[in-house]
């Protein structure tokens, strides 16, 4: 079997560095814009219910749309990030491994 | 194998639709007012329920909605056959897996075979449960636009696994909580706590579920509610004894397949009926009489109708369900965090051989139950209009015959043919879900014992894999059967609170340590402890003392309370309907039965005020979990931080899924 990574090392590469640090900053970030817009659902409907009762188009209200957008931001969220995972982390990653032989 | 079984569930759905599209085009363009009062509902073998007299006396159908019976009447014979057929097939799939499981990885991670396409369809399987296919829409149906802002929270719980939670878990561990958690920290004292807690969340949402198939059983069939909960439990343990992850994957598969079929006819029907106009649709939704008496004398209880209020548009605007808005967050907490700490979610990414074949999953389950969820809502409204909500909440007071009641009525109208066998087939996918979601359940909460407890604490570590798998398939016939004493006794007892109940144990106690051991070089064994403890400990002392347990006094109350306004109008000389009558009399006994009484934990009223724990126990979690970890400092666990680091954010050095 080959033998075991050196992972101290692995973690002080500079690929490695650079991968981690654009991970992190891309999935926190988006986690949490991601997590407060679903958030505004219940504050606004809770706190502030006349703004979902605007009606927009004949009978439906802004409250109905804004909890469809909800719908539309996790699908564009998670189409995004395969995005940026395909082009970027995998490349990354790629990178690093090649790197390392 | 896998083609076959593919091809036999398409041809299944197929089939099937296509008998239920044809007599529903039948039977629009005869699309009469159905009169099919109560009494003389066909083949109702059951005693005629109370809603009979309420059909009678006061609901009336507003004119132009068909009037569904007060109860749902499928047809024997084809329901008994359709579940007879998934039976058949699903036990297919498991002789078929358990042929192919030998080696313990087999039996928790089917052998990591499962492809990301496959997976996505798994674990979207796992979300679409009875809960929200009858009950998601039921509430739509009885209480507008709150029951689809209710469905937004499981589907946004997928960002959150997505996003931190599937590829570093997937990269690092193997098959349970315990195996992430315990990488970097003492084995045996992390293994046993977090198989405590997944065997808790575990039990919780098992016990909502069986409790939950006993009492569709018994509304839909008739069959006694214990002969129900233990012919689930049955099949539910012979699934994965004999077939293990493999097994419980696949029965997954198909039926979320039939689930989304299911759903899509029967949106595409109310959206054809619709003239695919959401405008007009909606207009009609809020122009209906029968909607506006309903969340005028029903929801909002004005018995004289106030000036200036459109009921019809309050239909279309929130507050009628859910009312608390401190409440709604907790809960909007609960949720998007605590679908990430769910032990047996958790088991699906170990299935496939990648991380990013778990991205794929995920990703294709999020679509999935986006798309599953915006159709129940179309299905939720529908069924408001077309069958209005008083007949709805006649046969069921919480909605969840509103789907089935549905299904009947586009097929063709209670009695027909293509009304029958849609239903017939609604109800028996209804049956596969619940199974589906037990059996992983039960794989979860046997994994967290067999592999945890018993093979790495107890033996160390050193087992071999016949015996691993053995103990693997008695632990789960013990676990399995637990569940089913569990359900029987659970039968008077409100479960709904249970899932959520999961859901925040989950939240509080497994999200915080698995992020923190993920992600933050410092986090040591008495973090993890400590986190674990005390997220789990809040969230159920704090449900303990909330308002979701039963109160006795409260109860007791609310009788004495109609007591005396029906008292009050006797002694004014009004001579009292059948109906307050038969009220008096049954608040009367409550009242006396209850007035004494205190909850579980012996309280009078509750102390806690919103029902779900989470806005308090994740931070208690968090918080415990960073406090446990600084005040007993651990240099093997920073040390070994590189490792854990290095392979959840690269893959390198991976588990294979063969391997262990």
């Amino acid at each position: 079997m080959s033998e075991k990574p050196q992972w101290e090392a692995i973690a002080k590469h500079s690929s490695f560095i650079e991968l981690k640090r654009k991970k992190r900053n891309f999935l926190f970030s988006w986690w949490i814009i991601s997590t407060i817009y679903y958030l505004l659902l219940p504050v606004i409907s809770g706190y502030f219910p006349e703004a979902f009762r605007v009606k927009v188009i004949g009978p439906i209200n802004f409250g109905y749309l804004f909890i469809l957008s909800q719908f539309v931001m996790a699908i564009g969220v998670a189409i995004y990030y395969a995005h940026v995972a395909n082009k970027t982390f995998d490349r990354l990653t790629k990178q690093l491994l090649d790197a390392l032989k | 194998m896998k083609k076959r079984i593919a091809a036999l569930t398409v041809a299944l759905s197929l089939s099937i639709f296509g008998a239920a599209a044809a007599c529903a085009a039948v039977a629009a363009t005869a699309a009469t007012p159905l009169a099919a009062p109560a009494a003389t509902a066909p083949g109702a073998t059951a005693p005629a329920p109370p809603a009979a007299a309420a059909a009678k006396a006061e609901v009336t159908p507003a004119k132009g909605a068909a009037a569904a019976p007060a109860k749902i009447t499928p047809n024997r014979g084809i329901t008994i056959g359709m579940f007879a057929l998934i039976i058949a097939v699903t036990m297919g799939v498991v002789v078929w897996a358990a042929k192919k499981t030998q080696t313990a990885s087999d039996f928790y991670t089917a052998g990591g075979g499962i492809t990301g396409f496959q997976n996505g369809w798994a674990i979207a399987g796992d979300y679409m449960s009875a809960a929200s296919f009858l009950g998601m829409s039921g509430l739509i149906s009885l209480y507008g636009i709150d029951g689809f802002m209710y469905a937004v929270g499981p589907m946004f719980s997928f960002i959150a696994i997505l996003l931190v939670i599937a590829e570093p878990c997937r990269n690092a561990g193997k098959y349970t909580l315990g195996d992430i958690l315990s990488f970097r920290s003492s084995p045996k004292v992390v293994r046993g706590v977090a198989a405590l807690s997944t065997v808790t969340v575990s039990i919780f949402y098992l016990i909502a579920q069986m409790v939950g198939a006993g009492k569709l059983m018994q509304m839909l069939l008739n069959i006694p509610y214990k002969v129900s909960v233990i012919g689930v439990g049955a099949l539910m343990v012979a699934y994965v004894v004999f077939g293990g992850m493999k097994a419980t994957t696949w029965v997954q598969i198909i039926k979320a397949s039939l689930l989304m079929g299911a759903t899509t006819v029967l949106c595409l029907l109310v959206a054809i009926k619709a003239g695919f106009n959401p405008v007009s649709f909606f207009t009609d939704v809020v122009n209906s009489s029968a909607i506006q008496e309903h969340v005028r004398m029903n929801v909002l209880k004005d018995v004289v109708a106030k000036p200036g209020v459109d009921y019809g548009q309050r239909f279309m605007e929130p507050g009628l369900f859910l009312k608390s808005p401190l409440d709604q967050i907790s809960l909007g907490l609960a949720w998007a965090l605590g679908a990430a700490g769910l032990p047996h979610i958790l088991m699906r990414f170990f299935t496939v051989p990648s991380a990013k074949d778990a991205r794929k999953s995920i990703i294709i389950a999020l679509f999935l139950n986006s798309t599953f969820f915006f159709m129940i809502s179309v299905i939720g409204f529908g069924a408001a209009l077309y069958l209005t909500p008083q007949a709805i909440s006649a046969v069921d007071k919480g909605g969840n015959m509103a789907t089935l009641l549905l299904a009947q009525h586009m097929g063709g109208g209670p009695g027909s043919l293509g009304g029958d066998i849609f239903l017939a087939f609604i109800c028996a996918v209804a049956f596969a879900t619940i199974l589906a979601v037990v059996s992983g359940l039960v794989l979860a909460a046997s994994a967290a014992i067999a592999h945890d407890v018993y093979v790495n604490i107890i033996k160390d570590g050193k087992a071999d894999q016949h015996l691993q798998v053995k103990v693997a398939r008695i632990t789960s016939l013990f676990v399995g059967t637990s569940a089913i004493v569990m359900g029987l006794m659970a039968e008077k007892e409100n479960v709904v609170a249970l899932v959520a109940l999961a859901f925040a144990v989950a939240a509080s106690g497994n999200f915080p340590v698995v992020m923190l051991s993920l992600f933050w070089r410092k986090f040591n064994t008495a973090g993890i402890v400590s986190g674990l403890v005390v997220g789990t400990v809040s969230a159920l002392a704090l449900v303990m003392v909330s308002p979701v347990m039963t109160y006795p006094k409260k109860i007791a109350a609310d009788a004495r309370k109609v007591v005396d306004t029906l008292e009050k109008k006797q002694a004014g000389g009004a001579v009292l309907a059948e109906k307050e009558v038969q009220a008096l009399v049954k608040s009367r006994a409550e009242y006396a039965k209850n007035k004494n009484g205190t909850s579980m934990v012996g309280l009078d009223a509750p102390i806690f005020p919103l029902k779900n724990p989470g806005i308090v126990s994740v931070p208690l979690g968090f918080m415990a979990a960073f406090f446990g970890c600084l005040l007993f400092r651990e240099r093997r666990a920073e040390e070994m931080f590189d490792e854990i680091d290095v392979r959840q954010n690269t893959g390198i050095g991976i588990a294979k899924a063969a391997e262990h």
